[in-house]
């Protein structure tokens, strides 16, 4: 067993020297020492450093004399085999390979070690991401740009050199790539407006004004006159002072400007009725600062309500109806007798004659209310009650009989009714005796005929007969001036409140209306509200009751006879221009 | 030593993680500020519904940009280290617990109403930021042990070295091989241990390793003269040294990849978030 040892070294200038020995003997000693097997000339190294033994099977093991380790093929070691004949020891600046040769020999070739063997740098920036992924900060300033362009910079710089035009919902807008900037989807009622935010947003950095709302909207009202609308403001809680001063700094307008109740951009479908707190921040106790208001504080429906009040006619002759409260159970004038339990009785006449009537005058077994009175076209009220439609099968006009025809009364025009009635008058005088005739000449048709009979009883007009006390036409109406006192039927009792007899087709009439046991048309049949309150609560009622806000009923703008602003079938007609500026939906 | 003894006092000797510094002082404060911030949240009383543009909007909003712009800041902070009560390691544990709480805040600051707008990128490249960073947590706090055991006590340039120490041997014993038989060897000794992408790294996997495809050519060759195995047993050594330097790497790439997301985002997220509050009040 023998080690070859080449020890190779290089001159200044570059020429390699290379010295051959052969070491005998099956060990090798390596160290700083000369008296090693080969001297390390490196004070890194120790004198003994470690000893290198070949076995007789061709391993070589590697072993350190103190605790000073060596490199093997890269690794740090204090002692190892190598069995498959080849190793590269490093030992301070020197690398020494073994290498198996002919003859069983071993080849230990020595050189020092050139600088950074194992590449450049520390090597360490090849393991990390680093390495094979381009940097993170060019990465962020393209996403940041991006951004910036996208979001900032196009939208501002088309909105400030746009054209100003007035805000038209049938066009799209002229700021570009806006559409990021929106939080929300706009209202059905708005939805024309989704791609036109400067319509609303005229000015940038400005919130939302009145007149840009007023613009479109140029027709609606404002819920009460100035100053009595300010007068009536409630009272702000500490925290609505407080954004109410921050929104001053920032110039937001209002307190009751359009955006503090409508707010936009809350998602599609039905914009979202203003809450009861809104109306009730200055109904609820309003008294306190509108002194001499003749409207009753109100809040919660279902708690904080007063009670309705009718406007009625109480007296013959009166000209403005007179607001009453219904728990009072107020009586009305509207110039009508009309008992309403006659009527409505099971068995009685009126139900017995309706039953003889039957299907053909289009009567049930009974009277109901529908007999009489017909809703108008949407439903939601009725229409007036008609005599000759709705009284006529029972109570007939038909006052005579020429040939084979009757005569009717015309209803409701005193002059034409006289007139029809003079020609009643008319009728021949019947003779004085009957079954005996005159002979000759007296005879009827003989020119001595006389008629000696009395008049009928037409000395007294007929119509005047008919509108006296006793007569015909005071069954139904009271006498005054020249025939009777006019009939009204009010259209509306609540002017400022809305009710839909659509919607509460469910109960029956008599439910609310309380007919069947009213014996006068001097009864008020108006429900007060709690029999509204058997279903209807405020706001925050739970199911089953019906939860009513504020704005089911009442419109804060004035409406007048029109229901308060629903979306679906009134969303077009928010007081808006007029029909140029929306197209029918 | 007297100096050593005062730089001691009032610094743990002992190692506590970011996570749990101070007894989780800042997780409790991330806490509190989000159960204030969903009690707030109902009991506001907000009409018609929740919404950023309501004043409890602007208050949880303006809470938000201040922590965002705060949590950016610890790229400014780590790069200035100080110690004592604003510690970077405080800095650090306030910046992963206030930051998770923002996931409450922001939520609820938007009313839980997202679109396709800049306000809800703004909330999706927040919450890019939040989850990549909770994964940056996990793996710092699961893979430095299983980095250290791959090592070995082994340096990174030791496992170069050892690398380039069998690949010389490789090329001296290669010298007798015929000539398909080196170019094998040549073919993987010219291939950089290094240059591989994200995917390769992150997954470990390597398809084209020619390391491993001379091995498979000498596995296929019938015989094998005493050069051939001694060629191959060095090129076993290389295949087992590459599988830990690859394994560093995708370890290394775990522990980074996170990085490249976190950072670009969140500068993504400020340029989004001007934007948000700078649009908000042009279409005021």
């Amino acid at each position: 067993m023998s080690f070859r040892i080449r020890q190779i070294d290089v001159t200044a200038t570059g020429r390699e020297i290379v010295r051959e020995r052969t070491a005998e003997g099956p060990a090798l000693s390596i160290g700083r020492s000369a008296e090693n097997t080969i001297a390390i000339p490196d004070l890194a190294v120790e004198q003994h450093h470690l000893t290198v033994t070949a076995d007789p099977s061709g391993a070589l093991v590697f072993e350190a004399a103190g605790n000073l380790g060596f490199t093997l093929d890269g690794r740090t070691r204090l002692n190892e085999t190598v069995t498959d004949g080849g190793a590269e020891l490093v030992i301070g600046a020197y690398r020494i390979d073994f290498a198996a040769g002919p003859d069983g020999e071993i080849e230990v070739t020595v050189r020092r070690r050139e600088e950074r063997e194992g590449g450049k740098g520390d090597g360490g920036h090849g393991f990390t991401l680093a390495s094979a992924l381009p940097a993170k900060r060019p990465l962020a300033w393209a996403l940041l740009g991006a951004i910036f362009l996208a979001f900032l910079i196009v939208p501002i710089w088309s909105n400030l050199t746009r054209e100003r035009v007035a805000p038209d919902p049938d066009k799209s807008g002229a700021v570009a790539m806006d559409a990021g900037w929106s939080t929300g989807a706009l209202s059905t009622a708005h939805a024309d407006l989704q791609d036109n935010c400067e319509a609303c947003h005229a000015q940038p950095f400005v919130a939302v004004r009145d007149d840009t709302c007023l613009s479109c909207h140029e027709k609606i009202g404002d819920h009460a006159a100035q100053p009595r609308l300010s007068l009536a403001r409630g009272p702000m809680s500490w925290g609505d002072a407080v954004q109410r001063d921050i929104a001053d700094v920032f110039h937001k307008p209002g307190a009751g400007a359009c955006t503090d109740c409508h707010t936009e951009h809350e998602g599609e479908g039905r914009m979202k009725p203003p809450a009861q707190q809104f109306c009730a921040d200055c109904h609820g106790t309003m008294d306190k600062r509108l002194t001499g208001t003749r409207l009753a504080n109100a809040g919660d429906f279902g708690a904080r309500h007063p009670g309705f009040q009718a406007a009625v006619l109480t007296a013959p002759g009166q000209a403005k109806p007179q607001r009453v409260p219904l728990s009072a159970r107020p009586k009305e004038f509207n110039g009508l007798k009309f008992p309403h339990d006659l009527h409505l009785r099971p068995g009685g006449g009126a139900a017995r004659m309706a039953a003889r009537l039957g299907s053909a005058a289009g009567y049930g077994g009974t009277m109901d209310c529908a007999d009489c009175h017909r809703p108008t076209a949407g439903g939601a009220r009725f229409k007036p009650v008609r005599m000759e439609q709705d009284c006529g099968s029972c109570h007939s006009l038909v006052f005579d009989r020429a040939g084979g025809n009757f005569r009717t009364l015309p209803h409701g025009d005193i002059g034409k009714m006289r007139a029809a009635l003079a020609g009643a008058d008319r009728a021949p005088r019947r003779p004085l005796a009957s079954g005996r005739r005159r002979p000759g000449d007296y005879a009827p048709g003989g020119i001595y005929y006389g008629n000696f009979a009395p008049p009928q009883r037409a000395s007294v007009p007929l119509a005047s007969r008919m509108l006296s006390v006793g007569g015909v036409c005071a069954e139904c109406h009271y006498p005054g001036g020249t025939g009777v006192q006019p009939v009204i039927q009010p259209k509306r009792y609540m002017a400022h409140g809305w009710f839909d007899h659509a919607d509460h087709k469910k109960p029956k009439c008599a439910t609310c209306h309380a007919a069947p046991r009213s014996s006068t048309s001097a009864d008020v049949l108006l429900p007060d509200i709690k029999t509204c309150r058997t279903c209807h609560l405020g706001e925050a009622a739970a199911k089953p009751k019906v939860a009513s806000s504020c704005a089911m009923c009442h419109s804060f703008h004035p409406r007048g006879s029109q229901p308060p602003a629903r979306m679906g079938a009134d969303r077009n007609k928010v007081a808006i221009k007029g029909p140029a500026i929306r197209k029918s939906p | 030593m007297a100096t050593l003894a005062s730089e001691r006092q009032g610094r743990p000797t002992d190692h506590e993680s970011f996570l749990v510094h101070k007894r989780f002082r800042w997780l409790w404060v991330a806490l509190a500020l989000s159960v204030a911030a969903t009690a707030g949240y109902f009991l506001a009383d907000v009409k018609p519904r929740p919404n950023g543009g309501s004043w409890y909007g602007y208050v949880l909003g303006t809470v938000g940009l201040l922590l965002i712009v705060w949590l950016a800041l610890l790229g400014v902070r780590k790069r200035a280290m100080t110690e004592g009560r604003w510690s970077l390691k405080a800095w650090t544990s306030a910046h992963v617990y206030l930051g998770l709480s923002l996931t409450v805040i922001a939520t609820l600051h938007a009313g839980f109403q997202l679109g396709w707008n800049v306000h809800t990128l703004a909330y999706a490249l927040m919450m890019l930021v939040i989850a990549s960073g909770l994964y940056g947590i996990t793996v710092y706090a699961r893979l430095p042990e299983k980095l250290s055991n791959n090592r070995a006590e082994m340096s990174k340039r030791q496992m170069i070295e050892s690398l380039a120490a069998i690949d010389r041997q490789l090329d001296a014993a290669a010298q007798p091989l015929a000539r398909a038989e080196s170019d094998r060897v040549i073919a993987a000794l010219e291939q950089d241990a290094f240059r591989a992408g994200v995917i390769a790294r992150l997954a470990n996997a390597y398809r084209g390793c020619r390391t491993a495809r001379a091995l498979r050519g000498f596995s296929a060759d019938r015989e094998l003269d005493a050069h051939e195995t001694r060629v191959v047993a060095l090129l076993e050594k290389r295949a087992a040294q590459l599988a830990q330097i690859r394994r560093q790497m995708q370890l290394r790439a775990q522990l980074d990849v996170w990085l490249y997301l976190h950072i670009p985002a969140t500068v993504a997220l400020l340029g989004a978030l001007t934007a948000h509050v700078v649009s908000v009040f042009f279409y005021w």
